[in-house]
């Protein structure tokens, strides 16, 4: 995932209206009037969110009958979790050495308190 | 190795240039706050254990400017720099930080070593001037783990993930 394509599905993740379409939609696909009619807005405004998510790969559109289906795109979700994820495994590891370093430091130098370490000093 | 149940916090509100970080530590706020901050510390620890830290250097004084490198086993370096702008051990330590390879993006990172019952819990707050540039920041930490093996990433998004 390049940085502009992080961007892009940040800043579209970034509004309140566009996560409650998504979550909209992961109960299954849905056109755009269905999609439109828990929000106080117009269609047109709907249809511009929908575009923000379409173009920052969260959802895909495809016709169906006569109908414009707006439809999921849980990849997308999938790296953007993964994103997290991996910057959590740097710290996660960074942190797990600390812990050793810490127990290392505190036993060469109050040899070994360790049912009572921590305390007043 | 030692292996621990404390959870690494990590939240990255989605629309805000910010990083919270919270995790505990089974050691008195004076050990843990030299252990982040001093660079003969530091460089023991920071980081994936397969990134070596070429450069780890700190002037301790507010004012005061530290320098750190990561070089992965490809040889790829990553740069880190800022200045302290408060230093008060061992609970608070304010600092910029940025990335060399965006110099501009410039991160203000607030770290508080809090006791609490048995131990400490180190509060780290990252404020970015963009989401952007939040991003980014979060973008390379993923590079650098990425190069390590994947294997628990499923397991940790599992884990962690689920709220």
């Amino acid at each position: 995932m390049t940085g502009n394509e992080l961007d892009r599905a940040f800043g579209a993740l970034s509004d309140p209206t566009r996560r409650a379409i998504l979550a909209r939609l992961a109960e299954g696909d849905a056109g755009v009037m269905d999609v439109a009619a828990p929000f106080p807005m117009s269609q047109p405004a709907i249809t511009k969110h929908l575009n923000v998510l379409e173009e920052a790969g969260l959802i895909s559109r495809h016709r169906q009958a006569r109908q414009r289906l707006c439809h999921l795109e849980p990849v997308r979700l999938k790296q953007l979790s993964d994103w997290v994820g991996s910057y959590r495994e740097f710290w996660e590891e960074s942190f797990e050495r600390l812990d050793e370093l810490l127990e290392e430091l505190q036993g060469t130098k109050e040899t070994s308190t360790r049912n009572t370490t921590g305390g007043t000093t | 190795m030692t292996t621990t149940d404390t959870p690494t916090e990590i939240i990255t509100p989605p629309g805000e240039p910010v990083i919270h970080i919270r995790r505990f530590f089974k050691a008195p706020p004076e050990l843990v706050f030299r252990a982040i901050t001093e660079p003969e510390y530091l460089r023991r620890w920071y980081g994936p254990r397969h990134l070596e830290i070429t450069v780890c250097e700190a002037d301790l004084r507010v004012g005061g400017t530290w320098r750190l490198v990561h070089r992965a086993p490809d040889g790829t370096e990553f740069a880190f720099h800022g200045e302290f702008l408060e230093l008060e051990p061992p609970r608070k330590r304010v600092g910029t930080w940025s990335w060399d390879g965006a110099p501009d993006a410039v991160a203000t990172e607030t770290m508080l070593c809090e006791p609490v019952e048995g131990g400490t819990m180190v509060v780290s707050t990252m404020v970015h001037n963009t989401v952007e540039a939040r991003d980014m920041h979060v973008a390379n930490g993923m590079e650098a783990g990425i190069i390590d093996s994947h294997g628990r990433l499923d397991e940790l998004l599992v884990a962690e993930q689920a709220t």
